[in-house]
């Protein structure tokens, strides 16, 4: 007696620890249930695997540039050894973090090589004509029927391909545009030689507006080594005319002279800035991924999710229903066919319910939508075993058996048959979670934990529950746990 | 004693019921893979071949006006530069017109963003609240199909180790064949869906089948373990105590199964769109494991009469 009366106490305080978890540490939600974007970032490498130095790598890099940026409880998680995923909770665009995330930011300071004077102006010039074309066709999508404008855009292209001798690949007129403009910058930064200062040699980026006019400028601080050699570099090539070309990701951005004045000592102080026509956001863009640094390997987005707000709060709803309204059916189904022993399984439920949610919150359990269907399937399970147990009780009371003694050899006959099916269904659960994708872990992760507690809630609450019961005489009546059709079988 | 279910009478019929459905799984499998444009054995949804899915409701005063989809995929090949976005395109109203589901191939974010914009000059407004949109590249596919069947794979052996070890050979042998069964009719209605209504399966649907594959043991373990018990205890016939069993057994697994199918009722009655066909699945595959559990597997168990 004093032990039963030790396990209600103990599962009395398991219930009140579950309310006061639920009530203090509220359940994360998944983006599919508050909104927001999630994208899965795949890190390229052509040979071999991605080694878990360089995942780091990466991982801490996007970590920067996201912070950065200036999202508010971004969430960056690294998946099966060479992807990452971001979530970006709030209704944000991921158009943003796309651009951002995506490049390299491999930074690097050439000069020119000598006797490409005439060369590089051609290409500047080229350049020049690829941007107004550019702009030309930005402004010609925005109008929208200006498809006379986009045949001269077009000729005009064909025209640029031919004095560079290079054909486009790409299928769209704009995407034609920019692989031209990369082709130049590259051929551009194929006049220079590298020198060794480069995007390590930094300690921060920053930007502001240019005063002569709307463009913006970034800033560049270098460390001390890289202050002085950047003042050495800038010594070597004053007052000649070759030129200072500031290259990101193999693509040359800007190219500057250095003024004679500077051919004694270079150009000190331990900063620079980089002015090439920059919008406020191309600005804030190069600005973002410098400060990041450069990333080890190249990474592609391969998964973008986004889910409004209002969407989400309708799934929560939705969910909520299919919920409560399974957990009713399930309860009057149980009730109706056990009679007492239903309504024990129902209170086991709704603290099978409570336990739940409060390990979601305390291990913590990121709750999505395959999740709670998760949590939905496994209340299913959960009534499996109580459903076991009472069969096997009536089976016994049939038989003649007292009451309690029914009980106990109710439980402790079922209790092989629950215990080879839960661990089937946790042996999927755990293969789901190790292989899985994000959402499939979701729900592997919730059908699990419901699986575990259940052994719980089945084969100690329902028991305790019973007992406790069964000390009140006009709760001991056998017919009570039989059909009303007393049938045999 | 006299039987609810008569067995030992019914073997024959049981197991070629069971055959007969598992001819038909085969045969959607097979038209799936030689007569349909997708030509594989089911219809691979975005999660495994990568696309565009965009979901976003319109706003509306009270009705919202009637586009046809034909219309509106002409203007936006109108607005649109880059023409090669529309091609494969499917678009299409649903929710008195309210709410617009499109799916491309693969887009990149800012095709996609600006298919949106397009559309919000068409149709528009939209209420970017309620928008749902998934963009899976093709190789990150193609690697989510190989997890799958990686992870369906590996299960299934770890299931099957565990219940050699758990039971003898034989039991192990007819309940993984029992599993079989209900997967590869569960797959089969898939293939039959995805031929005649353009259903698709996504990861969930893996998913399913794994829980299916768990639950299906689970039943068919549950009466093994009876049966086996019974075996030890009760003095009458082999084939007698396995009829015995599945009847004693019986009231178990079918109020199991309708309360496990009570919740995925609600699933599909009031859940989220997303989990639809997810629940469908769960809810074919658990008729059908305990179709197969009470009697196909211990059918397979009796032993004819020489």
């Amino acid at each position: 007696m004093k032990r039963r009366q030790g396990w209600l106490f103990f599962i009395l305080f398991l219930f009140t620890l579950s309310v006061y978890l639920l009530i203090n540490y509220p359940l994360q939600l998944g983006l599919d249930l508050k909104g927001g974007s999630q994208l899965t970032l795949q890190i390229i490498k052509e040979e071999g695997k991605v080694t878990r130095d360089e995942l780091e790598a990466v991982n801490s890099v996007i970590d920067k540039r996201v912070n950065n940026l200036g999202v508010s409880e971004s969430n960056l998680q690294t998946l099966g050894g060479d992807q990452l995923i971001l979530e970006l909770p709030g209704e944000q665009n991921p158009l943003v973090a796309s651009r951002v995330l995506g490049k390299t930011a491999l930074l690097e300071f050439r000069t020119q090589k000598k006797g490409t004077s005439t060369d590089l102006k051609t290409l500047q010039l080229q350049r020049l004509n690829i941007k107004e074309l550019i702009e030309q066709y930005s402004s010609a999508e925005k109008s929208q029927n200006d498809d006379n404008f986009l045949k001269v855009i077009q000729d005009d292209l064909k025209e640029k391909e031919q004095e560079l001798n290079y054909t486009s690949t790409s299928k769209d007129l704009y995407e034609k545009l920019i692989e031209i403009k990369k082709y130049v910058d590259k051929e551009i930064t194929n006049l220079f030689i590298k020198t060794d200062l480069s995007g390590k040699d930094l300690i921060n980026a920053g930007r502001r507006q240019e005063q002569t006019n709307n463009n913006w400028e970034v800033l560049l601080t270098f460390s001390n080594s890289g202050g002085e050699k950047f003042a050495e570099i800038t010594k070597s090539i004053a007052g000649t005319n070759q030129l200072l070309a500031i290259v990101l990701d193999g693509e040359s951005i800007s190219e500057a002279s250095v003024g004679s004045q500077f051919a004694n000592t270079g150009i000190t102080g331990g900063s620079a800035t980089i002015s090439g026509n920059f919008s406020a956001e191309n600005a804030r863009e190069l600005e973002v991924q410098l400060k990041g640094g450069s990333l080890p390997l190249p990474i592609e987005i391969v998964e973008t999710n986004t889910i409004g707000a209002l969407l989400g709060s309708n799934n929560i709803l939705k969910s909520l229903y299919a919920a409560i309204s399974g957990l009713i059916f399930v309860g009057i189904f149980m009730i109706f066919n056990y009679r007492i022993l239903g309504f024990v399984s129902v209170l086991s439920l709704v603290l099978y319910g409570f336990f739940n949610l409060a390990l979601y919150s305390l291990i913590p359990v990121t709750l999505t939508l395959p999740g709670i269907s998760g949590l939905i399937l496994s209340i299913g399970m959960a009534v499996d075993a109580n459903i076991l147990i009472f069969e096997r009780i009536r089976e016994e009371l049939y038989d003649g058996n007292t009451l309690t003694r029914s009980i106990d050899s109710g439980f402790q006959r079922a209790n092989s048959s629950i215990v080879d099916g839960h661990i089937t269904t946790l042996l999927s659960c755990f293969v789901l979670f190790l292989l899985g994708t994000n959402f499939v872990k979701g729900f592997a992760a919730t059908l699990g934990i419901g699986v575990l507690i259940s052994l719980f809630t089945s084969l100690n609450c329902s028991k305790t529950i019973l007992r406790f019961f069964t000390t009140y005489q006009s709760l001991r009546q056998k017919n009570l746990y039989l059909p009303r059709n007393n049938f045999s079988n | 004693m006299k039987y609810k279910l008569e067995l030992i009478k019914n073997k024959r019929k049981i197991i070629g019921f069971s055959t007969v459905l598992i001819l038909l799984s085969l045969l959607g499998i097979f038209y799936s893979t030689f007569n349909t444009s997708y030509k594989k054995p089911i219809n691979l949804g975005m999660d495994f071949v990568g696309g565009n899915e965009l979901r976003i409701e319109r706003v509306c005063e009270e009705e919202c006006s009637n586009f046809s989809p034909d219309s509106v995929l002409e203007k936006l090949r109108e607005i649109s530069k880059n023409k090669n976005v529309l091609n494969n395109i499917k678009l299409q109203f649903q929710n008195n017109n309210k709410l617009i589901s499109i799916r491309t191939p693969y887009l990149s974010i800012e095709e996609s963003n600006n298919l949106i914009n397009n559309l919000d000059n068409i149709v528009g407004p939209l209420n970017y609240e309620s928008k749902d949109s998934r963009l899976i590249g093709p190789k990150l596919g193609k690697r989510l199909l190989t997890n799958c069947v990686t992870s369906l794979l590996v299960s299934l052996f770890a299931i099957s180790l565990y219940i050699t070890i758990r039971f003898d050979k034989k039991y192990a042998l007819f309940a993984l064949l029992a599993l079989f069964h209900d997967l590869v009719i569960v797959f089969g209605i898939f293939s039959w869906l995805g031929v005649i209504l353009s259903v698709e399966v996504n990861s969930l649907f893996a998913v399913s089948l794994l829980t299916i594959a768990g639950y299906s043991v689970n039943d068919t373990v549950v009466i093994f373990d009876r049966i086996r018990e019974n075996l030890k205890l009760k003095n009458e016939g082999y084939n007698e105590t396995i009829q015995l069993s599945v009847n004693e057994s019986f009231r178990r697994t079918t109020f199991t199964s309708i309360t496990t199918l009570f919740p995925l009722l609600s699933i599909i009655l009031f859940g989220s769109y997303s989990l639809f066909w997810f629940s469908l699945a769960l809810s074919l595959g658990i008729i059908v494991g305990s179709y197969s559990s009470i009697l196909l597997a211990p059918s397979l168990l009796l032993k004819d009469k020489a």
